[in-house]
């Protein structure tokens, strides 16, 4: 059932009973608004609460999740997102006070984010956060940005970005935003940084390179030390981002490492929900040399009361209306205290320890390009199976038959046929088991019944999607049929 | 630990399958010298007990605005929100779950989507949404980056009107590129000085961007904005509350090109300011800039019904520097929760909803007219919030609160103009006996 659309049901009787008027007077709009900026009619279905509630009910029901799926989507750190988060973020005393309160209203906000700030810092190394931007990607430029004004500051000429082959989409995206050329600098053939060609390259007007650590085949760059010094050398920055800490918690920190500026994805590393792709949070931490920088406002302590300090220098300015994703933030800021110093290490060694092992097990029947010990993922390619008929994508849709849900599919760029698995930390070795089991049996159906494989899924809701079609003739929204 | 599974037992088996004797092998490729030789100087891990008493506390330090009267509006309102909406969002499904690139394991997550672009479509008049951007501020941002991708044109005129942290906003993500933002100050009556633009409007404009009803709660004529625009060939843009698009002209009948603002008054919590959500909406034309995901609806091979991400060659991505917008992550449970609001709601409740704010608003203004020492500088036309001035605003506000009444946002802050003035909201939770409270207090503390 309910293959219909919300636009679709059948309509209920109209109804406005959730609040109940207040007896002042029925004042009409046209009474001062000209009639010329008024609505004719508002054609939103009327529908009844027990429709509505199995309607969306029935939806979520069509949905892999890590609550009910394994989920092993690398760069996305799907970990279990524990429930006393999501019971501490709906507390009323966080979710139901207003941005423009008074200071002294707001006392336990800001000390939370004060002093989530200060755990964070230890975690990282770098001095002082940000909480502003709502994503990774939003980090990404926010900490960008400030590489920028630094280098203006300093009145030099800088016009690139520096990032590897193997980086996530939004490195370039967002260099381009801020206005700067990038250059893509390849991998060498161990899957790192090739440091001469780096060399090469790198030259006064280079800003900053942007560097995920591990990088997106999990592994290490181990030569992250000669990268600084090239690029610091040159009166260059270095941009960490965390997309990947997950690996290294309790065992380096970025600042060691020698960034200068990074953003966290709340939402991978520390645990807080992905809600269909957001909301998260991009917490961006800064080392001394940017300190003046950060967006207002940050939060500082004076006499034991908590404020909001707008009085920073050199303030790129705002990226967001408020705060943040406030709530977001007590969820992680709950994640982490429940976790502490030890908790964050054995993170950090599950993770590992995890994606070791399904690369150890399933590496004679998958290639592994980057054959490397891995971090929190392991990349496999394909090309074997593609060459028997079965692509990456074939495999991926397969897995979904198995009640598992496909890893990251050809990403990075430079691996053929990419099949990009993050267990984290939080599955069990059962469920490793069961995952290297079903990879195994799917190379075999490769072998025995390619078809299966290439018809897959053949047990969810709808069977594989018209991805072209839908990106030939657009239908973007619901349109009553014949008007 | 809490939330590892793998038994010490376990462990060791897998790392004999891996062939290492201890997981400090798998970290040989970390240069010692970057190595922490000591455990991070944090507290140790608490039980789920003591943190949720510690969190609990902290919560306890924030006064939730429902105990207060408060008059508190200026981008983040307080409305009532069904219960339906969050049980629907808790479910694991839809909260466990990430952004549906694999569609046929993602269906609902998608079909939801496509249901919430319809409903900003159906609400802005527009062609086409898109699934969420982060907040009102960032959606206004990416809407004029997409109008200078579209002309072409590298001058910006903005109204000084649009909220003021969208506005620095807007400059901030403008800020690495070499375009110029014009602010524009209203006429003494608060509305948009159509006079000057058409005046000083130059072919070299590739957008004017302004609010309506504007911060000062005005609702614009956007119309004669766009009009005014359109022959310069600048394209408009218009940031805009949802909820008041209940009983105001949808604005793509106004002619304007791009709508943007935040969703949260569509059934969004407070939460301290976010999260909520972005909106964006545009005509047909304008798709292929668009920035962030998009859902379609297709088929699947066997010809049934099917959703997915479509038109993803604007995404970063695919497109890597090239993309449209760096976004990657929206606020898809926050969407998704404006499609189950709108539901729950539907056109009657969502029309009852918006009147009761514009009349207990109206109200409030009434009354306050009355009261001697209070100059209401700009006329009604507004939705859910108004301008008023008194002596020694600042003081008032402060002596309200001492009342535990909130009277509203201070705009002397981010207007220098209008220093002695309060801008007050009226939701349609407020009581006519909590109105009439706060103007009897006022009177009060006027009085001294």
């Amino acid at each position: 059932m309910d293959k219909e659309n919300i636009f679709e049901k059948r309509e209920s009787a109209p109804k406005a009973d959730y609040v109940a008027a207040t007896g002042v007077p029925l004042k009409k709009p046209s009474d001062v608004i000209p009639q010329k900026l008024l609505r004719a009619q508002l054609p939103l279905p009327n529908l009844g609460e027990l429709d509505v509630v199995r309607h969306y009910s029935h939806l979520a029901q069509l949905n892999f999740s890590v609550d009910t799926h394994f989920y092993p989507l690398g760069s996305c750190t799907m970990k279990y997102n524990p429930k006393i988060n999501e019971s501490m973020a709906r507390l009323e005393g966080f979710s139901a006070i207003h941005p423009y309160q008074s200071q002294d209203a707001i006392q336990g906000a800001l000390e939370l984010i004060y002093d989530f700030e200060q755990l964070l810092c230890e975690v990282t190394g770098m001095k002082r956060f940000t909480f502003q931007p709502s994503s990774g990607a939003q980090g990404e430029l926010a900490g960008m940005l400030m590489i920028r004004k630094y280098h203006e500051i300093k009145k030099r000429k800088k016009t690139k970005v520096i990032i590897p082959d193997s980086a996530h989409g939004t490195n370039p995206a967002t260099a381009s935003m801020c206005g700067y050329q990038t250059i893509v600098i390849e991998s060498d053939s161990g899957g790192l940084v090739d440091i001469d060609k780096l060399k090469k390259v790198v030259d006064d007007e280079v800003a900053a390179i942007m560097l995920t650590n591990p990088n997106t085949l999990g592994l290490f760059e181990e030569r992250i030390l000669e990268i600084k010094d090239i690029i610091h050398n040159k009166g260059g920055l270095l941009y960490y981002d965390g997309a990947n800490l997950n690996p290294l918690l309790g065992i380096t920190k970025p600042s060691l490492m020698g960034f200068d500026v990074i953003h966290l994805n709340l939402h991978k590393t520390f645990s807080t929900p992905h809600g269909c792709g957001g909301p998260g949070a991009g917490a961006v931490g800064v080392g001394e040399i940017l300190e003046d920088f950060l967006p207002v406002p940050v939060v500082n302590k004076k006499n034991k009361s908590y404020y909001f300090d707008y009085a920073i220098k050199r303030s790129i300015g705002r990226l967001k209306s408020f705060y943040g994703n406030f709530t977001v933030l007590v969820r992680a800021y709950t994640y982490l205290l429940r976790l502490g110093k030890e908790g964050l290490l054995q993170t950090a060694h599950n993770a590992v320890i995890n994606a070791n092992y399904i690369k150890e097990k399933l590496k004679d029947y998958y290639e592994v390009p980057y054959p490397k010990t891995c971090m929190h993922e392991v990349v496999f390619s394909c090309t074997s199976q593609k060459e028997k008929g079965a692509a990456a994508l074939d495999i991926a849709k397969r897995l979904i038959d198995y009640g598992i849900h496909p890893p990251t599919m050809y990403f990075p760029l430079i691996v053929k046929e990419a099949l990009m698995v993050e267990p984290t930390e939080t599955e069990s070795k059962d469920t490793l088991d069961y995952f290297i089991k079903v990879m195994k049996e799917i190379d075999k159906e490769i072998d025995n019944d390619l078809e299966k494989v290439k018809d897959a899924p053949h047990t969810t809701p709808v069977k594989r999607v018209d991805e072209v079609k839908a990106a030939r003739s657009p239908n973007l929204k619901w349109e009553r049929t014949g008007v | 630990m809490p939330y590892i599974l793998n038994t010490n037992e376990e462990i060791k088996q897998m790392l004999k399958a891996i062939g290492v004797d201890s997981v400090e092998e798998l970290y040989s490729a970390l240069p010692p010298e970057i190595k922490l030789k000591e455990s991070l100087n944090l507290p140790s891990g608490l039980s789920e007990f003591d943190v949720k008493k510690k969190v609990t506390a902290l919560s306890e330090r924030n006064k939730p605005l429902e105990k207060y009267n408060s008059f508190l509006g200026a981008g983040c309102y307080d409305h009532y929100i069904p219960a339906a909406v969050s049980f629907i969002l808790s479910r694991s499904q839809f909260l466990t779950a990430y952004t549906p690139y694999q569609s046929e394991c993602s269906q609902g997550i998608l079909q939801a989507i496509y249901e919430y672009q319809s409903y900003i479509c159906l609400l802005t008049g527009m062609d086409v949404s898109n699934a969420s951007l982060f907040d009102g501020a960032s959606a206004l941002a990416e809407a004029v980056l997409m109008t200078l991708r579209i002309s072409r044109k590298k001058r910006v005129v903005i109204s000084s009107t649009i909220h003021p942290e969208y506005k620095e906003t807007l400059k901030t993500y403008l800020s690495g590129f070499d375009f110029m933002i014009e602010e524009f100050v209203p006429k003494s009556d608060g509305f948009f000085d159509l006079e000057k633009l058409r005046d000083t409007l130059r072919n070299d404009v590739g957008c004017v961007a302004f609010q309506s009803p504007n911060f000062l709660g005005l609702i614009e004529d956007a119309e004669k904005l766009s009009e005014l625009a359109k022959k310069v060939q600048a394209l408009t843009v218009m940031v805009t509350n949802p909820l008041s698009l209940a009983i105001l002209k949808d604005p793509a009948r106004s002619g304007v090109d791009i709508v943007c603002g935040d969703g949260q008054p569509l059934g969004g919590s407070l939460n301290f300011g976010g999260p909520s959500l972005g909106f964006i909406a545009t005509k047909n034309e304008n798709t292929r800039q668009m920035p962030g995901r998009i859902v379609g609806k297709t088929e699947d091979k066997k010809g049934d019904i099917a959703y997915c991400l479509t038109l993803q060659t604007r995404e970063q991505h695919i497109r890597r520097e090239k993309a449209t917008s760096n976004i990657c992550s929206n606020q898809s449970l926050n969407a998704i929760g404006a499609a189950v609001y709108l539901s729950l709601i539907g056109s009657e409740g969502l029309k009852e909803v918006a009147l009761n704010s514009f009349r207990n608003t109206q109200y409030l203004y009434q009354r306050l007219k009355e009261v001697r020492g209070v100059k209401i500088p700009f006329e009604p036309r507004f939705f859910n919030e108004f301008v008023w001035e008194v002596e020694n605003a600042p003081k008032i506000m402060n002596a309200f609160y001492d009342k535990n009444i909130i009277a509203g946002y201070f705009l002397g802050e981010s207007f220098p103009q209008y220093k002695n003035s309060i801008l007050s909201c009226c939701t349609e939770k407020k009581k006519k006996s909590e109105i009439d409270e706060m103007v009897f207090s006022l009177a009060e503390v006027l009085r001294g």
